[in-house]
């Protein structure tokens, strides 16, 4: 055993203990158990960042000889550690707080946290894999555990659909990756990512193909609709699926095709792929801003906060690589949190439709501060690792002189922080709905805000000091594809030319400032709390009102009509209802003909074969 | 000896035995044929290729014949003729195809070649059930027990196809020379099978096209060859058996249940088959091809099979036929075991439980491919070269019909 293959073999023991123990533990017991694992599974993950500091390529075997010729063999390079520190890193707080959420589930739970081990492993082994039959395997068993995962409750319509849906869009597109490797292997005899033989096989056909799968993994415009229907699970699922371990595999995969001759692909394919970045962010964010369920409107940004990871990779420059993956670990962070607050809050109230909620910041202050500091980060606010994210993006955009990129990203940021301040306002502030009257509402339990507390804290500490994330974890994972690592840094922060901005100073500056304003008002002897009238940007709203969850849907509804209309949905359904209209008449034809007179094809059989064995 | 297929096929024996144990399958009539059918294809295996093996073969298909014979329904009756009529075809058509070309040890002479290739086409389509002389399969399916088309499609025609693979190694000739025809049967198989596959709305004739399907699939990689080609072919010949015990075991535990057959408009089965629904859903990833499975370990090369024969049009028609593959299944899945279980009370002798021993078989089964998948090199059949194959690299000699050997 080694280290390079310890974050992965840890996993799978979890997975074993937890089949093996599952008679005698309880599901809190379960959940410990699974926490603790994929924590383990962190920290060694954690001991590969100094060879990937190094420029080392870790390498080893996870199963020699697997498949005649093929071993599943690992090659851990920066770009792979960035991944399994993310994956471990994000799926331990995760898991943290299921312990608490799942504690009350009945049956399954067993089920539950071994496929999510197995789910966060086959993410390390994707981000590990020397070649690409090992990548299509993690990818594809990535793919099982989402599918299980978001049907976990399979007794439920809802559930089950949205697993469907997973499963056939995802997977129909990621036959893209099958096809295309299947090509490189028939001309280059071999499948390593590294390999120059697979550089002069990897034409810009085969890019495409990969890129396809890619779409539907990170839910690119208009292989997207399914993410929105994956919601009927277990939060700490969704959790997982947007922040890290299955929308991530896409970006991955985008981004490995650098180490491909040298990002060849680039070229023909740079510009498309950054024109569906593009339009997925817009799209994204304005199907956000019509949601009143919680969930779906953070399943919407997941699509919009994609695009964003996806243009920086796209833009195929040492900056825009920085960019887009410190979004990514960015991402992870802020996403996974705001689901999991998504999740508490279901759990205390026994909804997520915004119209039935509201005043939950006196119930859940907890709750409250960290979904506030996620809010900020994914609206890019400074002092936030998004604020950075978004900094970094614009600056490689212009850098490339790109300032259509810079406009949709700008416009995208706008319709983010009002759609963020709508669901803020609803959830946590005002005075409680009708619908939560006489319900006790309690604060998440201490593990579930630990859990998403931590990873809140981490939003502003790499807000503040994106260096502590830069230098050990982005630039080896740059570099690792052939990119320079042209973000300028100090123990200030980061330094651009833009202005030169120290974050991390600025960041000092603000939070003294934030810090002698809250002493004046504590010494002034500030009034009590109450309700105050809001001033909605022209005639003030009585005291108590405020915007509401459905007056702000029907809002966007109206104003971007005509982008609710480029849902792809009806037009997957009409393909499926053709195709099983062409198998109902073909099914009609062959029974009367093929298999009612028997004779009849064993003749045109006959026929045929001897006419063609003199044709040919 | 067949050190991969013999184990398979007594660990099949073994599975059906006890799984109709559990759930009556038939009479004792059929349990004579069936283990007379088994035993006659593991006798075949020992055989080896050659007559004899040739002849048992072709006896354990009529057994077959018997096993869906003594249903004792008119339907039963009805495709146990169906089947009769393809099976003493294809042998005529085998048996003579094999005779000219001396089981593949001998090319004949201009015309007698092409008679054979011609004859041996006919014979192995009907064997198979390829489109378009699939007819006896589908009502096989609809009129018996789940495991008697359980057992012709994991053990009957997955001895055949073993058949072929055999003479794939030792006369290759009559694929590569006469490639297009075997692609044309091929590919209509794999798409012809997998829109009728879509059109079904009982789970057996389904799961019957599905096994056409994925014949189209593995005769490609018969056709092209080669380490990848044929190891495409024999890693996914396996999977189909020990996917189709499951799938099939699946669902006549439903119907077991249900006291009827099962059909698109049956709902969550899930609920009181919590195994069988399982089982189902692993069996049908792995016939699917998802890694990592068996199925997996087959079906890739069967892509570069493809892609080696016809290049990206071949590749689409394949993705093709594995995107309807998928819906078919999913769908199934979706509709008839997950989700909430239907109202109201069962009927028939329904609401059965599934027995313990039929969901220690399922279970099983459904598990051994995800096993094999990881550990593929298990099932590898030794490299020996084949007897015939040592045959024919010695010197070239005249043959009575004018060709070489």
């Amino acid at each position: 055993m080694t280290s390079t293959t310890l974050p992965i073999l840890l996993l799978l023991g979890g997975f074993v203990l937890q089949l093996l123990l599952a008679r005698w533990l309880t599901p809190v017991g379960k959940g410990v158990l699974a926490t603790a694992v994929v924590f383990a599974s962190f920290l060694a993950s954690l001991t590969l960042v100094p060879a990937s500091m190094a420029g080392v390529a870790a390498e080893a075997m996870l199963l020699p000889g697997w498949d005649g010729p093929f071993s599943l063999a690992l090659r851990v390079d920066g770009l792979g550690v960035l991944f399994m520190v993310m994956g471990t890193g994000i799926g331990a707080a995760i898991l943290l707080f299921s312990v608490r959420y799942m504690e009350h589930e009945e049956q399954g739970t067993t089920r539950f946290y071994a496929i999510m081990l197995v789910f966060i492993a086959g993410l390390l082994l994707l981000a590990g894999a020397a070649d690409m039959l090992g990548a299509y395997l993690a990818w594809e068993v990535i793919g099982l555990c989402s599918y299980s995962l978001v049907g976990f409750w399979y007794k439920q319509k809802a559930a089950t659909d949205g697993a469907r849906k997973v499963l056939v869009i995802t997977h129909l597109a990621g036959y893209g990756f099958l096809v295309g490797l299947v090509l490189v292997y028939a001309r280059a005899g071999t499948l390593a990512w590294t390999d120059p033989a697979v550089a002069s096989a990897f034409t810009s056909g085969v890019a495409a193909l990969f890129i396809v799968a890619a779409m539907a993994k990170s839910v690119m415009f208009p292989l997207h609709t399914w993410i929105p229907e994956a919601m009927n699970a277990p939060t700490p699922v969704s959790a997982l699926l947007h922040s890290a371990c299955y929308v991530k595999a896409g970006v991955y995969l985008i981004a490995r095709m650098y180490v491909v001759g040298g990002g060849q692909w680039h070229e023909a394919m740079g510009t498309p792929l950054l024109a569906v970045g593009c339009v997925t962010i817009l799209v994204g964010v304005i199907f956000a801003m019509a949601q009143t369920d919680l969930k779906r409107l953070l399943a919407f940004h997941t699509v919009s906060q994609l695009g964003y990871i996806v243009v920086g990779l796209a833009l195929g420059t040492d900056l825009g690589l920085a960019a887009g993956l410190f979004y990514c670990l960015s991402h992870a962070l802020f996403k996974g949190t705001l689901f999991m607050c998504a999740g508490a809050i279901q759990h205390a109230t026994g909804t997520r439709d915004l119209r039935d909620l509201g005043g939950l910041a006196s119930a859940m202050p907890g709750t409250a501060k960290v979904w506030i500091i996620a809010a900020a980060s994914i609206a890019g606010v400074p002092l936030t690792n998004g604020f950075v994210a978004k900094w970094l993006l614009f600056s490689a955009a212009l850098d490339k002189g790109l300032l259509v990129v810079v406009l949709v990203g700008w416009i995208g940021s706008i319709l983010t922080a009002f759609s963020f301040l709508k669901a803020t306002v609803n959830a946590f502030y005002g005075v409680p709905s009708k619908a939560l009257l006489g319900r006790p509402v309690h604060e998440a339990s201490p593990s579930m805000l630990a859990g998403m507390g931590s990873m809140a804290g981490l939003c502003l500490l790499f807000g503040v000091a994106p260096q502590l994330l830069m230098l050990p974890i982005v630039a080896p994972a740059v570099r690792s594809l052939g990119f320079d690592w042209a973000v300028e840094m100090s123990w200030l922060g980061i330094l651009t030319d833009r202005g030169t901005i120290a974050v991390t100073v600025g960041g000092v500056v603000v939070l003294a400032s934030a810090m002698l304003g809250l002493l004046v008002y504590r010494l002034a002897q500030a009034p009590a709390p109450g309700l105050v009238s809001v001033y909605s940007g022209g005639e003030s709203l009585p005291a108590g009102d405020r915007p509401g969850a459905v007056d702000f849907a029907e809002m966007a509804e109206t104003a971007f009509h005509p982008v609710y209309s480029l849902d792809p949905d009806p037009g997957y359904l009409r393909i499926w209802r053709a195709l099983t209209r062409v198998a109902g008449a073909a099914q009609t034809a062959a029974g009367a003909v093929l298999e009612d007179r028997p004779l009849l094809p064993i003749g045109l059989v006959a026929i045929a074969a001897l006419a063609g064995v003199w044709l040919v | 000896m067949d050190t991969v297929l013999i184990p398979l096929f007594l660990g099949i024996a073994l599975g059906v035995g006890l799984y109709a144990r559990a759930i009556p399958q038939g009479d004792q009539s059929w349990w004579r044929f069936a283990a007379a059918t088994v035993a006659l294809a593991i006798a075949a295996r020992l055989a080896g290729h050659s007559w004899t093996a040739t002849l048992l073969a072709s006896a354990a298909e009529l057994v077959a014949v018997g096993m869906v014979w003594s249903g004792g329904t008119d339907a039963a009756r009805a495709a146990a003729r169906k089947y009769l009529t393809a099976v003493v075809l294809a042998t005529l058509c085998t048996w003579a195809a094999l005779a000219l070309t001396g089981l593949g040890t001998l090319r004949p002479g201009a015309a007698w070649d092409k008679l054979a290739v011609a004859l041996l086409l006919i014979g192995v389509a009907l064997k198979l059930g390829l489109v378009p002389v699939y007819f006896w399969l589908p009502a096989v399916a609809r009129a018996s027990s789940a495991m008697t088309t359980a057992l012709i499609v994991a053990v009957v025609d997955v001895g055949a196809f073993c058949e072929l693979l055999a003479l794939r190694e030792t006369a290759p000739w009559i694929f590569t020379g006469f490639a297009p025809l075997w692609i044309g049967l091929g590919v209509l198989s794999l798409l012809g099978a997998a829109l009728l596959a879509l059109a079904q709305r009982e789970l057996k004739p389904m799961l019957a096209f599905s096994s056409i399907d994925d014949m189209g699939y593995l005769l490609l990689g018969l056709i092209i060859g080669g380490a990848d080609g044929m190891a495409g072919a024999w890693f996914g010949i396996l999977g189909h058996a020990l996917g189709k015990i499951v799938l099939f075991g699946a669902v006549g535990a439903a119907e077991w249940h249900l006291g009827r057959v099962v059909t698109l408009d049956d709902r969550g089965l899930s609920t009181p088959l919590p195994m069988a629904s399982a089982t189902f859903m692993l069996g049908a990833l792995g016939f699917i091809g998802i890694p990592p499975t068996l199925g997996f370990i087959g079906h890739w090369r069967l892509y570069l099979a493809g892609a080696e024969l016809g290049g990206p049009l071949l590749l689409t028609v394949l993705y093709a036929s594995s995107a309807m593959a998928l819906l078919c299944y999913v769908r199934v899945i979706h509709r008839v075991w997950l989700g909430p279980a239907a109202a109201g009370p069962a009927v028939g002798t329904g609401g059965q439980p599934l027995p313990r021993l039929a969901a220690a078989v399922l279970l099983v089964f459904a598990v051994a491919p995800v096993l094999f998948g990881l550990a593929p090199n298990r099932l590898r059949p030794t490299l020996e070269p084949h007897p015939h194959v040592a045959e024919l690299t010695g010197p070239l000699v005249a043959n009575p019909l004018g060709g070489v050997k």
